[in-house]
């Protein structure tokens, strides 16, 4: 296939300005979507740290959920449908990991990645502090989501009131590492196109 | 005006088209594993390559651990040193004496291996924990080509510590007796009085237990006969008995005999 020219760029995004008659100009700046093997890698690196340390760093029974972080920030950057398969994926690879929640993170997860997906572009992906809170409100979600996937396979939580507890500090920890994340993402990033 | 024309179009609905299937695929492989109540082909196919990378990151992190360990003990080595080579020589004299006492009661050491070995027991290392932290399991090295089933009873050299609740051809999947859903058939020792061990996520509670059972802090529970263990093992001993007026039965928070924070071996006690 061969590549576009910049005379092409140049006059797509001219038809994209004309068509968005709500907004007076393209924005300086739409990122793409990850590369392939960028999320994959990403993914594979949150498995490894909450499989092998988890357990280590856990403050009041919750963790950060790497996962979570990795398919929000996917599924922001690359849409709904992207979003949901690598939430699926990631999910099938908590579930088989884990071992013990049949296939209650695949979907709580793909719903993680189809909402980021919805989020994509909207107001929200442009402000860091409703970023932060998005985070926690997928984390949120994914965990009402995995409660009544196990639900569904007659899998009940055994001790919900301590489940729920954990819920709301990983939601915590997880806004908080996104908030890290975007910070130290976005001066790194910054420097990197300087350099350029 | 040139009439514009991308590649994008068509190659973005191949994408659509794709994901569609990949996500449709998906989702019918764990249903379908979910109904059947096994471990689906992805899933085997995710531990299988996971076993690889987890082995090595748990020999990377034990020989990271150790080598802190030991610049860290540095300074004291010198005077270590001295004081391990006194109780080495120490040391090789009682040895030297208690093979002289062994030697003299064969029959003593035959009941002491049968004490203490398991028949037919698979020996196993942790390779990760639940990826979420939601339940407390672990991953062993040892999976149902070394002979593990579900259902099987896990032990180490202190007590139990859970039971096999799946297992892939590598790896294998424990439920740790301090998980909420983990139920045990469990005795008080002293007396006898039968009751269910139960996680709370950290200890396990003893329910169910008579009223007129007289328990002490400090009893020692053990497994009763049942699915995954035999009777006799070491689960823990009581630090709290909750005794409330006008309630059917009482309960006790025990003190696990294993000890949880980081299990690295342990044997596996198949049913057959």
């Amino acid at each position: 296939m061969p590549a576009r020219s910049d005379e092409d760029i140049a006059r797509t995004r001219a038809f994209w300005v004309a068509n968005r008659p709500s907004e007076t100009a393209a924005p300086a700046y739409v990122p793409g979507a990850p590369v392939w093997w960028h999320a994959a890698l990403a993914l594979l690196v949150a498995l490894v740290f909450q499989t092998s340390f988890a357990p280590f760093f856990a403050f009041r029974g919750a963790t950060v959920s790497f996962v979570v972080i990795v398919v929000a920030w996917y599924g922001i950057r690359a849409g709904t449908l992207a979003g949901l398969v690598f939430g699926l994926i990631a999910g099938t690879c908590e579930d088989a990991l884990g071992g013990s929640s049949g296939v209650a993170w695949t979907f709580a997860t793909g719903l993680v990645g189809l909402t980021a997906g919805a989020l994509a572009r909207s107001w929200i992906s442009d402000i860091t502090a409703a970023l932060v809170a998005g985070v926690a409100g997928l984390t949120l979600l994914r965990y009402a989501a995995f409660v009544v996937a196990l639900q569904m396979q007659n899998r009940p939580l055994a001790m919900p009131e301590t489940h729920l507890h954990a819920a709301l500090w990983q939601a915590a920890l997880n806004a908080l590492v996104a908030f890290v994340a975007l910070q130290f993402g976005t001066q790194i990033g910054g420097r990197l196109a300087h350099r350029r | 005006m040139v009439p514009i024309f991308t590649y994008r179009d068509e190659r973005k609905l191949f994408a659509v088209i794709g994901a569609v299937i990949v996500a449709a695929l998906i989702a019918l492989v764990q249903l379908d594993a979910a109904k059947s109540g096994k471990p689906s082909i992805l899933a085997d196919a995710v531990t299988s390559a996971a076993f690889v990378v987890q082995s090595t990151v748990t020999a990377v992190a034990g020989a990271v651990h150790g080598m802190a360990a030991g610049i860290a003990a540095a300074p004291h080595l010198a005077s270590q040193n001295a004081e391990l080579r006194e109780k080495n020589r120490a040391l090789r004299t009682e040895n030297a004496r208690l093979r002289e006492a062994l030697a003299l009661s064969p029959e003593a050491t035959e009941i002491a291996n049968a004490m203490s070995a398991i028949p037919g027991g698979i020996e196993a290392s942790t390779i990760g924990y639940d990826p979420e932290n939601v339940d407390r399991v672990i991953t062993l090295d040892r999976g149902s080509r070394a002979g593990i089933a579900a259902d099987d009873g896990v032990v180490n050299e202190d007590g139990v510590v859970g039971r096999i609740v799946s297992a892939t051809p590598l790896e294998s999947t424990v439920l740790l007796v301090t998980d909420g859903a983990s139920k045990v058939p469990a005795v008080v020792q002293r007396g006898r009085w039968w009751g269910i061990a139960t996680g709370t996520n950290g200890r396990i509670r003893l329910e169910y237990i008579s009223q007129d059972a007289k328990l002490r802090v400090g009893d020692a529970v053990v497994t009763g006969a049942g699915r995954s263990f035999r009777a006799g093992l070491p689960l823990g001993t009581i630090a709290r008995v909750d005794h409330p007026d006008g309630a059917l039965y009482q309960s006790a928070l025990l003190d696990p005999a294993a000890s949880f924070g980081r299990i690295s071996r342990v044997i596996v006690v198949p049913r057959n």
